[in-house]
């Protein structure tokens, strides 16, 4: 045993949305300590292990589990950490240190469309979310603010105040989709944390085109970078603090939660409120393990909705070769898409979707494509210079709908400290399905406005996953059927609020990350509010901050 | 470095503001006082006063910027036309006398940390420009900084009478006729408002400038301004005319230099908004200015170094677990080969700079590389320009001796050393200054030396009026 | 690394050393040497080391490849396995014997079931990816000049060092 730590805001997991919604909570005055289950990472160190990696296209790879806060990891081979229940494979990827997963994020920064949060009411699908858009509209302006978004404004969702930044320059290629699919597809700038100039001390985009594995110049928001706003901000962060139980009172109110050290050591911290941030697998994961006599289905449990509803994105694609030279690779990895699909009465038909175009350089899987198939000689060269000039490829990104059978369970199989290891039960419904044999024709028709050749759909019945864990612990009005309130409160402990993607109710369309950011900001207001004008005066400050 | 958020009122606000006090003057008196303002403001442009006169978020010379300086902080104080703040009662005369003389209007003495020594060169003329446009350009802010307190013996400020006595050249600029017109107008730029030597000139024990060293490099706390004389090696002898207004307009000159620290500040503030005859004046000037040569130099600071790398070290290899056990070369993949690239060559477009043929590397006095690596760069304050992240909370001082090294032993001159030490004492803001002790010492030996001379003087009296008894 | 390729064609003055000429000339017909005309000259201090070379030239279309690079490789290829040596020699007699066609040569393996089909794939993969090993023992042991990225070195930089300015990237490549 150590020192008892204490705090007056416990959060648990320093993710990209626990650490902002501690820096809030710190800035109004209040002590936060934040606790991280990994290490603490140096991204210059990271950059280095990606160039010594010999899987870059793994971005998991320069991001090696520690023994004692293991995170699933599939190549070169299964570390068995996420156990699969099945039917349907769900291989989420997820770092655990400091800064959360954000490390190697798209810096995809999407707001929903207003709609998205109605698809009960509208389309006959789905759960409505107990807010509006409107009301999620200011937080998301607060979070665009905090992590410098750039964007434009076409992309379907409607904002009071202006993008903080212009949207990131187009690359060639990109412009090259939008001039030739105009009038079919409107392609557009996609709404992003990245630098398209000097914002909040951080530098404009080189183009690295390394956003995932890791932006080396620190153009692109990461979670770290909202650890150390939160530190700034006066909170604490205790890394390698593997929490494995949240404790309760007679009263059913958080009383303390435990965790271990690397060595295995005990530890046990109180505080007045308590915030469960360690994203939509470990989060219920943790819950589901604080089980007791007065809690037998685990804490926020009463509802036995913790863990269900398990979403994510799926995405099928189409790659091809372009009839010019495209040369992706030049600029950040995910510049443009479509968004005209993400909403519209086929809703309750088919899944809606967007389209998003890589620009992730070629070279690495033309290379292998050409190993593979056994191109040698001064062929080789020839090839590898033509494909990777001329491939392009475009995915979907399907909303699946929120299904109890998706869930997250404890395995029987225990991780290196003796926890249980999280279960996946993952399937991908008709809806989903639907909408991805719709998209098809989508495939083949931009293939067709690009000159393609060499179509290569992905294989049928595959989805690739995108790592947006969302719904296992969703936000509802009705304490039977949902885990929290609309501010992140459980309904079951007064003092224990969820901050994660993993309270949206329904997936949607786009990279969860920014959603999550807002709820967690208004979790945040919710606990302690803002006097009338210090949340101007915030703002105002960090403008000047981005400015200077 | 202190970063500058305030901007000069835009010009047009300010004629608004001119006009409407002098509504109902003839239209050319109107387009003549316009005149006077626009060259006011570009004069108070070129003297950089907003540099020191304007704290970081704060109003236009205002005020309230702590100056670090060897005899302790200096807070600039509020320049604008406000009667109770500022100097809005000042004449025209008296504005005179604090901007060329460093006589404040109550008479006490300004210190030095205000460049009266170079503005003593401005004309009569730009005087009046410079008065005008401070009276009725600039917004009054009624709102005083803290007083600067000094310690002792310097917050007696007529000690400062004694300093101007010995330092001071209080003539106004005089062109001399044997040479262009434009250099002449160099020379009144760089000497007098841009006050070039107040950075790049060395100073003597009392902080005055060394007139025999005009312009061979200086320190401003940390940082290193270097020598900006015509000698091949040590100066811009080997720069054309343009690189020098590339220099002062964009803060770089390709392949040579990047402005970094406060002179990335004296771009961003003043020089990049001169026109392109001044600054072509400047660097004609500058060309001429008599060569001060550094024996270390031993070839131009700007040709050392060419592209290498140690790759082979790297890929294969894992990181030691210990940042301080890192190698060179470990450390440039880590934190630097992302822009610079692997082999220290920069972008294709030069926008991200080489480090080899860089004056960053290539000088013996290495604090401003340490400073950079430390620091960064980030310029101008709208963000729409350079920016260079800093590792000051990434690397130890360990690890920022140990890269500097690389980067001298690849890219610049290899004679040139970084110490773990003169991190650590950089990081904390430099060595400290022992001129408070210099001068309570120099005070003790001044008393001394004028009791002698009182002694002197009473003996010789007495001599005379004995002699005078004998006449 | 160094920097420029040792481009033995270019400095035909260069006397070779005849005893590795030997080594290498026993291996080569007039048609593999044809394919690699340097190799004759290219230093190498052993017949393995050699075998390496001009079997990589092969495989990989080049008149000319970096010598350091050459050496780091084949260590590696040898250090992840002891029979590497041993069948580089095999598929170098192999493809000098039957004057295999590099665009052919894995079909030739495949077809025949060759105990060396998975070798060409293992040289080209260290060359191209600068990857030697699989699975676990992997090891990346060559990045910046893995050739994928000197390939299309004038359009595109390997994936974490800048392409440029910001905005650089708009205009057309090339």
């Amino acid at each position: 045993m150590s020192e008892q730590l204490s705090a007056d805001i416990v959060v648990i997991g320093s993710g990209i949305v626990g650490s902002l919604a501690a820096r809030r909570l710190a800035l109004q005055g209040a002590s936060v300590l934040i606790l991280e289950a990994g290490p603490r990472l140096d991204r210059g160190r990271v950059v280095a292990a990606f160039r010594n990696s010999p899987i870059k296209g793994n971005w998991m790879s320069p991001y090696p589990p520690s023994p004692w806060a293991p995170h699933p990891i599939y190549v070169p081979k299964d570390n068995g950490y996420l156990k699969q229940a099945g039917p349907y494979p769900y291989p989420a990827e997820y770092i655990r240190a400091v800064g959360g997963t954000t490390w190697h994020w798209a810096a995809m920064a999407w707001r929903l469309v207003p709609n998205d949060v109605r698809i009960k009411s509208l389309y006959g699908v789905g759960v409505d979310w107990p807010m509006s858009y409107e009301e999620l509209d200011p937080w998301y302006q607060e979070a665009e603010e905090l992590i410098g978004v750039a964007g434009a404004p076409d992309t379907g969702s409607p904002r009071n105040q202006p993008f903080p930044m212009e949207p990131v320059a187009e690359p060639w290629s990109m412009r090259r989709f939008r001039e030739r699919l105009a009038p079919a597809y409107a392609v557009v700038a996609n709404t992003v944390a990245r630098n398209s100039r000097s914002y909040g001390g951080r530098p404009a985009c080189v183009g690295n085109n390394s956003c995932q594995p890791i932006c080396p110049v620190n153009a692109q928001y990461l979670g770290i970078n909202a650890v150390e706003a939160a530190e700034v901000a006066g909170a604490k962060v205790v890394p390698n603090a593997v929490v494995y139980r949240i404790e309760h009172d007679a009263k059913g109110r958080i009383a303390a939660v435990h965790y271990y050290d690397p060595d295995k050591g005990t530890h046990r911290v109180t505080g007045k409120t308590f915030i469960l941030a360690a994203n939509g697998i470990e989060s219920p994961k943790l819950l589901l393990l604080s089980a007791s006599d007065k809690y037998p289905n685990g804490l926020a449990n009463s509802s036995d909705m913790v863990g269900r509803h398990l979403m994510d994105h799926p995405s099928t694609s189409i790659t091809f070769y372009a009839d010019e030279e495209l040369w992706l690779g030049r600029g950040p990895q995910s510049p443009s898409s479509i968004n005209t699909l993400r909403d519209g009465a086929f809703r309750s038909e088919h899944a809606p979707y967007r389209l998003d175009f890589t620009n992730i350089s070629q070279v690495l899987s033309v290379t292998q494509d050409l190993i593979k198939e056994g191109v040698y000689g001064t062929e080789f060269d020839k090839q590898l210079r033509w494909r990777a000039a001329h491939q392009v490829s475009v995915k979907n990104v399907l909303e699946v709908l929120p299904d109890p059978d998706n869930r997250i369970t404890l395995s029987s199989e225990k991780d290196a400290m003796g926890i249980p290891k999280p279960e996946a039960h993952y399937s991908i419904g008709d809806y989903t399905r639907r909408a991805a044999e719709v998209s098809k024709a989508d495939f083949a028709r931009i293939a067709e406005l690009m000159g393609g050749t060499g179509l290569r759909y992905s294989a049928e019945g595959n989805f690739a996953n995108n790592q947006h864990i969302t719904g296992t612990m969703s936000m509802g009005n009705d304490p039977k059927s949902s885990v929290v309130d609309g501010f992140g409160r459980t309904h079951d402990h007064e003092n224990l609020f969820i901050c994660s993607t993993g309270v949206m109710p329904t997936a949607a369309t786009m990279n969860s990350t920014l959603t999550g950011i807002a709820l967690a900001l208004r979790t945040a207001g919710h606990i302690l509010p803002k006097p009338a004008n210090a949340h101007a005066a915030v703002s105002n400050a960090e403008r000047e901050a981005s400015l200077s | 470095m202190k970063r500058m958020t305030g901007r000069p009122v835009p010009l047009l606000a300010l004629i608004c503001v001119f006009a409407g006090l002098y509504a109902g003057t003839a239209a050319a008196t109107d387009s003549a006082n316009t005149e006077l303002l626009q060259r006011g403001q570009y004069l108070a442009t070129a003297g950089d006063c907003v540099a020191c006169h304007t704290a970081p978020g704060g109003k236009p010379f205002a005020g309230g910027l702590p100056v670090p300086t060897p005899i302790g902080t200096i807070i600039a104080t509020n320049i604008t036309p406000s009667k109770t703040a500022g100097i809005g009662n000042y004449t025209e005369q008296q504005f005179s006398d604090a901007l060329r003389r460093g006589i404040r209007a109550d008479g006490k003495r300004l210190y030095p940390a205000m460049p009266y020594t170079a503005y003593a060169q401005i004309s009569d003329d730009d005087v009046q420009a410079l008065y005008a446009w401070f009276m009725h350009g600039v917004s009054p802010v009624d709102t005083a900084p803290t007083p600067t307190r000094l310690p002792f013996p310097f917050n007696i400020r007529l000690s400062m009478a004694a300093w101007n006595l010995l330092f001071l050249d209080s003539k106004p600029f005089t062109p001399d006729p044997g040479k262009s017109a434009e250099w002449n107008r160099g020379a009144y730029l760089v000497r007098g408002l841009e006050h070039c030597s107040t950075c790049h000139t060395p100073r003597n024990l009392l902080m005055a400038e060394q007139s025999s060293h005009a312009l061979a490099g200086g320190e401003v706390g940390t940082w290193h301004a270097p020598n900006i004389t015509s000698d091949a090696n040590s100066g811009i002898g080997g720069w054309s005319a343009s690189d020098l207004v590339a220099y002062m307009k964009l803060g770089h000159a390709a392949g040579r230099a990047q402005a970094a620290g406060p002179m990335a500040e004296a771009v961003d503030n003043s020089l990049q908004h001169l026109t392109a005859t001044d600054l072509q004046a400047i660097a004609t000037y500058l060309k001429t200015v008599p060569a001060q040569h550094d024996p270390a130099d031993t070839r131009a600071v700007d040709t050392w170094g060419a592209a290498s790398n140690e790759l082979d070290s790297l890929r294969g290899v894992a990181l030691p677990s210990d940042p301080n056990k890192m190698s060179g070369a470990q450390l440039y993949d880590a934190y630097c080969a992302s822009c610079h690239q692997d082999s220290g060559q920069g972008s294709f477009d030069g926008g991200l700079p080489s480090l080899f043929h860089n004056t960053a590397t290539g000088r013996t006095h290495t604090n401003n590389l340490v400073m950079v690596i430390l620091d960064g760069i980030d310029w101008p304050a709208d963000g729409s320009g350079v920016h260079m992240p800093g590792f000051a909370q990434t690397l130890s001082d360990q690890q920022v001796a140990t890269l500097g090294s690389y980067l001298l032993k690849h890219y610049g001159n290899p004679a040139a050393v970084i110490s773990a030490d003169q991190v650590k004492s950089l990081r904390a803001g430099g060595a400290p200054s022992h001129l408070v002790l210099l001068a309570r010492l120099a005070l003790i030996v001044v008393l001394l030396v004028l009791v002698a001379i009182i002694a002197m003087f009473m003996r010789r009296r007495r001599r005379e009026a004995i002699q005078a008894e004998h006449d | 690394m160094t920097n420029e390729l040792e481009d033995v064609m270019a400095s035909h003055d260069v006397p070779a050393d005849p005893s590795r000429r030997r080594l290498l000339a026993g291996l080569l017909t007039a048609y593999t040497a044809s394919l690699i005309p340097w190799a004759l000259a290219q230093p190498a201090p052993h017949a393995d080391r050699g075998a390496f070379t001009a079997l990589s030239a092969i495989l990989v279309g080049r008149q000319a490849l970096d010598a350091t690079q050459t050496a780091r490789l084949y260590d590696a290829l040898v250090a992840d396995d002891a029979h590497f040596p041993a069948d580089v020699q095999t598929l170098l007699t192999l493809i000098n014997q039957r004057q295999i066609d590099p665009q052919q040569l894995q079909n030739v393996l495949d077809t025949e079931h060759s105990p060396l089909a998975k070798l060409p794939r293992k040289i080209v993969g260290a060359w191209y990816l600068g990857v030697v090993g699989s699975d676990e023992a992997a090891r990346c042991i060559v990045y910046e000049t893995a050739l994928n990225a000197v390939v299309v070195a004038d359009v595109l930089k390997p994936p974490t060092y800048a392409y440029g300015t910001y905005a650089s990237w708009a205009n057309k490549p090339i």
